[in-house]
């Protein structure tokens, strides 16, 4: 499997390709756009963008000194017809550069590149919600030619889309970031933190009551709140644990490192990690412990073995035990572990 | 002739609604407990015309085939059209969708919010008529947008021509909207579909991770994807507020199970009353069940 690593400086491609990336993906908001439409919506991201198109084309070149390729993201939520246009050249200009393919997020654009775009690669972005087979031959359908699979999603259910639909590809996601709703049916903006940030970490005070009228008894009242607890904690995990990492410099946060065999098995081509918007050294450490990971699959193959050795990666299995950091949870905590 | 059309979750209330024939706006509100008007106040006296059943947001709420046969049934004889409303799906999902649409009648509405299941329908089902749900058609809807400016920085998804010719290629004639927060009329349109409106609530965010539907469920197993919930979403509902940085023109929200809604401002109803007026909506989806809104116990009974 292939390790997809995030960008967002010409100087990261470097370090991360010697850590064991094997393909990139970045975005760009040139000034051109910005101008044009007066906001930073090329992708989902308002940060962790290149800002020039010589920027851009330094990183495919970087890339390609280290015979690696990079993939532009082309995932806002939506676009208009504008925009969608804007993006076509801009995908135009990306080929030209080198560029090994565009991933995208909205079907209007996916149809309008394959039809009259560059010849580059078009890869189906997790905002395009992709979880079911017919979803999928769609995307083929319409020139997709790899799809990369929405966080929420379980490995029996990627298993039997990347069985059926064979001649695709597929992408699943391995380290850090996790939305707690789905990108793909997120109407929401990630508004500045004044205003409250992202939806999800907004600070909502729950009131709850019952559909049917009946007042809550006072232990109904106390399981609500249990549960409301429990959520806090997840969310903590889901939002990468603070930032927080390992005595070795290894982040913790949503993870799918014990997947690996599951996913190979599955035929998943690539494994992604989030976080364009990240720290150099925490991509660097990202890419460093899923290699370490992928290396550790390819000695022990699908075994308990692997399982114990892979939670210790992170100097201890801890933040593994609620199983909450788990992209996967079903290959997670919910196996037992051996340590 | 603006078409009214009420949007149901559970059958449970089907009978009791049905049995005089078409309800009027009136009599829903009293059986399903409405807490406010669901849109304009001279509309009390109209009859719904169509039954929207199923579920938009969760594959778990989807009716099984005895109920969705119950529903058809009912339907015919309260001499009421019916749409089957169809959420995000898995292949299993979609495999319990296939069976559920062999059951309607031809000429049948669907209505689709993956668009796995378009493709099913136009390859497998083509009697039956699609309709783009409102999680394909996308929108920026975020009850705490503080002004109007906000809202313009993106520009709607569903007015793109190129959306328009994906649903198109897809053989989809209707899409639904929600009113967005600082909405206009003019933001009702869609380059050709028929275009239905939700109303009075607009949906935000989704997600497949339940915190309702992990309340039964040891801490291990808690916020999964995997459907593992009691439908804890029909018993309990989440009144929100946020704590902090709420300014006043926040909507009032709410959460049902993996997702939150906000009520329309009387501005934004306003916006869609004259929207309908112009003509440019010409389906209004009344908010059922599945809302901010508690049964009394002796409706539910």
């Amino acid at each position: 499997m292939k390790i997809v690593a995030p960008i967002s400086r010409v100087a990261e491609v470097a370090p991360l390709a010697q850590a064991g990336a094997d393909e990139f993906y970045c975005g760009v908001v040139p000034a051109d756009w910005t101008a044009r439409f007066r906001s930073a919506s090329v992708n989902r991201r308002a940060f962790g963008n290149l800002a020039t198109y010589e920027e851009l084309g330094a990183v495919v070149a970087t890339a390609a000194d280290f015979e690696r390729t990079v993939s532009l993201v082309m995932n806002a939520q939506h676009y208009t017809e504008a925009q969608v246009d804007s993006l076509v050249d801009l995908a135009c200009r990306f080929a030209e550069m080198g560029g090994r393919a565009l991933i995208v997020g909205d079907m209007g654009l996916l149809s309008v590149l394959a039809e009259r775009g560059p010849a580059i690669r078009l890869h189906a972005s997790s905002l395009l919600g992709c979880r079911n087979t017919e979803h999928s031959l769609l995307l083929k359908d319409l020139g997709a030619q790899r799809i990369i699979f929405p966080r929420d999603i379980t490995l029996p259910e990627m298993a039997e889309v990347a069985s059926a639909a064979t001649e695709l590809e597929f992408e699943a996601f391995i380290l850090n970031d996790g939305c707690v709703f789905e990108e793909g049916s997120c109407h929401s903006i990630h508004l500045p933190s004044r205003l409250g940030g992202p939806i999800c970490l907004d600070r909502y005070l729950s009131r709850y009551a019952r559909a049917d009228g009946r007042p809550l008894a006072p232990a109904e009242q106390d399981r609500l709140a249990a549960n409301d607890q429990a959520y806090g904690e997840w969310l903590w995990y889901r939002f990468s644990c603070g930032f927080s990492v390992s005595p070795e410099g290894f982040p913790f946060g949503p993870c799918g490192l014990c997947a690996i065999p599951d996913l190979a098995a599955a035929g998943i081509r690539a494994v992604k990690i989030a976080g364009r918007e990240g720290a150099l050294e925490r991509k660097v450490k990202s890419v460093e412990l899923v290699r370490a990971a992928l290396d550790r699959h390819a000695q022990e193959g699908n075994t308990q073995e692997y399982l114990d050795l892979v939670r210790k990666l992170r100097g201890g299995q801890a933040s593994c035990a609620s199983g909450y950091m788990c992209y996967y949870r079903e290959a997670g905590v919910g196996k037992a572990c051996a340590c | 002739m603006i078409e009214l059309a009420l949007s149901l979750v559970e059958p449970r209330t089907l009978k009791t609604l049905l049995e005089a024939g078409r309800p009027t706006v009136a009599r829903c509100g009293e059986v399903l407990n409405w807490s406010a008007r669901p849109f304009l106040a001279e509309w009390a006296d109209r009859t719904v015309d169509r039954l929207h059943f199923g579920s938009e947001f969760c594959e778990t709420l989807l009716p099984g085939e005895s109920q969705l046969r119950q529903a058809v049934e009912a339907a015919t004889a309260g001499g009421i059209r019916l749409s089957l409303v169809t959420a995000p799906a898995s292949d299993a999902g979609l495999r319990q969708i296939a069976t559920l649409i062999e059951l309607l009648p031809p000429g049948s509405e669907v209505i689709a919010n993956d668009w796995g299941v378009l493709r099913l329908l136009r390859d497998f089902r083509p009697a039956l008529a699609p309709v783009a749900g409102r999680i394909l058609c996308k929108m920026v809807k975020d009850p705490r947008l503080p002004s109007p400016e906000w809202a313009k920085l993106y520009p709607h998804g569903v007015h793109s021509r190129y959306f328009a010719a994906m649903l198109t290629r897809l053989g989809v004639k209707r899409i639904e909207m929600d009113v967005p927060p600082f909405a206009e009329p003019g933001d009702f349109h869609g380059l050709g579909p028929a275009i239905s409106v939700h109303s009075p609530f607009g949906f935000s965010v989704r997600g497949r991770s339940c915190r309702p539907g992990s309340l039964n469920l040891p801490p291990e197993r808690k916020f999964t994807v995997a459907p593992s919930c009691r439908r804890e979403c029909l018993v309990y509902i989440d009144r929100m507020s946020r704590r902090e940085g709420a300014s006043e023109r926040d909507l009032p929200t709410f959460q049902r199970g993996h997702t939150m809604f906000y009520r329309h401002s009387p501005e934004m109803s306003a916006a869609l009353a004259t929207a309908v007026a112009q003509g440019r909506v010409d389906r209004v989806i009344l908010s059922g069940d599945w809302n901010e809104d508690c049964r009394s116990h002796q409706s539910s009974r």
